[in-house]
């Protein structure tokens, strides 16, 4: 009897020692990342569990220019369905993202165009800190975890942190302080009907899945594919995808919709808490007033930086909306998280989406 | 024998194994009163009381709570300070989205955004909170102090208010709601009641504010029609700060020296005010059309109704006007702008007696501009005004605290 009980915990402990499969906890969240068995660290890099699915969406939230690894995982046996043609994750669900910056020879940490890593070679990155979505049967829960200095173990900060960052760029060094998320403000993103106040995911969604990983390059299969390969969901949803707005060939302002769908919808919809300034940008209602065309501020503050309307067309710096990308003051900014720096990018799509707009405010 | 060999063996084996993990547990991170404060927020359970100690606390990021049924309290307006002087993120200093929420007893200080701003919530007590930018009126301060917005049963009692670069305590886009036992001071707007409906705002004072009570109407938003505010027993006294708004915010069109301004708002009774010495005049009626903004909204009325005036006590004021179509005023009859003035637009056909009516206030003055004709014709005589409208009820909130 003993012996069979030694047995038994040798092998658990090497198992442990070694990767077990993803575990999904379904009340209590483990103080160390290290408890959910997504990721192993061996070989000095940061590797997805075989069993999650690395999953990128059509359009990516800006975030200081972190880069993302991004996972999905379903438990064993179960399995997504189509709901009004979105994915509706199975409880025991984990999504997974993870933001890392490339660094030199030296260890500082570089600016670097979007890569799309499958894994992240810890001598030439940064990990700062993975953010954990759960499906819960509550519903969906929020989980920030922040790397360690040694980069061995990332804990749970409920309330969040932050730290000073210096970014090297062709601009010279950036400095910021970059800042984890607490779970509110998780939801201050994730909750994007107000009233209803659950999370949902913002990547893992369908119309984003129906992209090819390397979206708009490359033409690889549709991510829904491999969710399907992996027996996750039976059939594909009817989603058109989404523009990308780094699509060069794609129109102007269908770019910058879609930009600003997915850096301000999540919020700025007619059930988000932006609701209240009736300002509208998750995409395609076609209402340009509601997009700020014209439309006076409500309740900007010092956010309307002294200009009379959300958009003046033809005039992007008479305009309120990019006025908001391009400040950092945290009372003016937009969005109001998840970014310390401006994205330069995303501004200039935006101005030149403004610049060619016809007519006048007067 | 053979048996204790593997049990030994395998004992030895399950300890190195442990070792193993063990050396690779890294140590668990220091948590800041801070990260604390914002973890009890994020943890707290319906019923649960969070204590803010005596004493100055600096923070950096802003607070957020989405618990219901939580009490945030101090030990008092005056020594429970929670100073956002060094703050680094977030456009609020405490965001609640959540019902039955009460605070008390504690101040927020030098927020960069609004002081505490409460979105769809429900049954909301505010009391003893003390908002304010300490370095007085300036462009650069944040633009709510106390600032419910679409929520409903909202009681805010005895706040104080002071240095908001919009309004002090601003309800927006709610219902059921009650202001009372309140100062607010050197804002731009002292209290403002905008788009909102069943509201009493009363023993208040309001004071060295731009303007002192502004119950507003605007187009364009997802709530709209406000009407029913009481205004009642305040003291509306020297609101003649200049307007530190910053620019294309509607407020920042306040003339100072204003007591009291309805702006496109129905069924509203003003009474048992006291009016002194508001420098541009004492009591305002306006349509949306004197902001000479566009508006692109069927549904929206821009005309003030139903506005009930009576029994108010008016001293001084009208003295300074900042507008010009009062300076002009002024200059034009040399004589002090008068206590009531009402733009005169409303929709062709209705009775002025439908408008504003206006009864006991003393030997109040009163002027009508004329504005849909350029302000060509004032009309000083108010016979047509000498009448009034029913009653408004008071408002009784479902909330304990009541």
């Amino acid at each position: 009897m003993l012996q069979n009980a030694g047995l038994f915990l040798i092998l658990a402990v090497l198992v442990g020692c070694e990767q077990s499969p993803p575990v999904f906890h379904a009340s209590e969240s483990p103080l160390r990342l290290s408890a959910w068995n997504l990721f192993d660290l061996s070989a000095d890099s940061l590797n997805p569990a075989p069993q999650t699915q690395v999953f990128r969406p059509a359009n990516q939230l800006f975030s200081d220019y972190a880069q993302k690894l991004r996972t999905l995982w379903i438990p064993n046996g179960t399995q997504a369905s189509l709901v009004n043609d979105e994915i509706d994750y199975p409880v025991g669900t984990v999504i997974s993202k993870t933001f890392y910056y490339h660094t030199d020879e030296s260890g500082a940490l570089i600016m670097s165009p979007e890569s799309i890593d499958r894994s992240i070679a810890l001598d030439n990155n940064r990990l700062l800190e993975t953010r954990l979505l759960v499906r819960r049967n509550e519903g969906w829960k929020a989980f920030p975890y922040v790397w360690n200095e040694d980069q061995t173990e990332a804990f749970l900060r409920v309330a969040g942190s932050s730290q000073s960052l210096s970014l090297k760029s062709d601009i010279g060094n950036l400095d910021f302080v970059y800042f984890v998320p607490n779970e509110n403000q998780c939801a201050g993103c994730h909750v994007t009907n107000h009233p209803d106040g659950e999370l949902h995911p913002l990547g893992a969604i369908a119309s984003q899945l129906t992209a090819n990983i390397d979206y708009p390059a490359g033409n690889g299969t549709s991510q829904i594919d491999d969710l399907i390969a992996r027996g996750w969901l039976n059939y594909s949803p009817e989603q058109a995808t989404p523009v990308s707005w780094r699509d060069e060939s794609a129109a102007l302002e269908d770019r910058a919709l879609a930009y600003l769908d997915m850096n301000c919808g999540h919020c700025h919809n007619p059930e988000g808490t932006a609701d209240t300034s009736n300002l509208i940008l998750d995409g395609n209602h076609g209402q340009l007033f509601s997009m700020g065309l014209c439309k006076p501020p409500v309740a900007a503050g010092g956010g309307t930086g002294k200009l009379r309307y959300g958009i003046v067309p033809g005039q992007p710096q008479q305009s309120i909306l990019l006025y908001r990308m391009q400040s950092i003051a945290p009372d003016e900014m937009m969005p109001e998280l998840g970014r310390s720096l401006p994205h330069s990018e995303g501004i200039d799509l935006v101005n030149q989406w403004i610049a060619q707009l016809p007519g006048s405010c007067e | 024998m053979h048996h204790r060999i593997i049990r030994s063996c395998s004992l030895g084996l399950l300890l190195t194994g442990v070792i193993a993990c063990s050396e690779q547990e890294p140590p668990e991170p220091e948590i800041s009163f801070e990260e604390s404060l914002q973890q009890q927020l994020i943890q707290a359970q319906p019923g649960d009381v969070i204590q803010i100690p005596s004493g100055t606390h600096e923070l950096t990021r802003g607070l957020s709570l989405n618990v219901n049924g939580v009490t945030i309290r101090g030990e008092g307006m005056d020594t429970s300070i929670i100073s956002f002087a060094n703050q680094a993120q977030g456009a609020e200093g405490l965001l609640v989205s959540a019902d039955d929420f009460v605070i008390e007893d504690l101040a927020i200080e030098d927020t960069v955004g609004d002081a505490l701003k409460i979105n769809e919530s429900t049954n909301v007590t505010i009391r003893n909170v003390r908002a304010e930018w300490t370095g007085g009126p300036l462009t650069t301060n944040g633009a709510y102090g106390i600032y419910p917005v679409q929520s409903s049963n909202i009681l805010i009692d005895g706040a104080v208010a002071i240095g908001a670069s919009d309004a002090g305590i601003y309800v927006g886009q709610s219902t059921q709601i009650v202001v009372r036992n309140s100062r607010a001071e050197y804002n731009v707007a002292g209290i403002e009641i905008e788009n909102s409906t069943f509201a009493d705002v009363h023993d208040n004072l309001t004071t060295n504010n731009t303007g002192g009570i502004l119950v507003f109407d605007l187009p364009n938003l997802p709530v709209q029609g406000g009407r029913n505010t009481r205004v009642f027993n305040n003291r509306i006294i020297n609101n003649n700060t200049s307007n530190f708004a910053p620019e294309g915010n509607i407020v920042g069109e306040v003339p100072a020296g204003t007591g009291m301004m309805v702006l496109a708002n129905d069924s509203i009774e003003v009474f048992d005010n006291e009016f002194t010495d508001n420098d541009s005049a004492n009591v305002m009626i306006l349509s949306y059309f004197i902001t000479e903004r566009a508006f692109e909204d069927p549904d929206y009325d821009p005309f003030p109704e139903s506005i009930y005036i009576h029994d108010n006590l008016f001293n001084a004021g009208g003295t300074n006007p900042d507008s010009a179509p009062l300076q002009a005023l002024l200059e034009a009859t040399g004589e002090d702008i008068p206590d009531i003035v009402w733009d005169g637009t409303m929709v062709p056909g209705r009775d002025v007696g439908d408008i504003l009516c206006l009864t006991d206030n003393a030997d109040a003055s009163f002027v009508n501009l004329d504005a849909d004709n350029g302000f060509a014709t004032p009309n000083f005589d108010s016979t047509a005004h000498n009448c009034s409208l029913p009653r408004l009820s008071a408002i009784s909130l479902n909330i304990g605290a009541e």
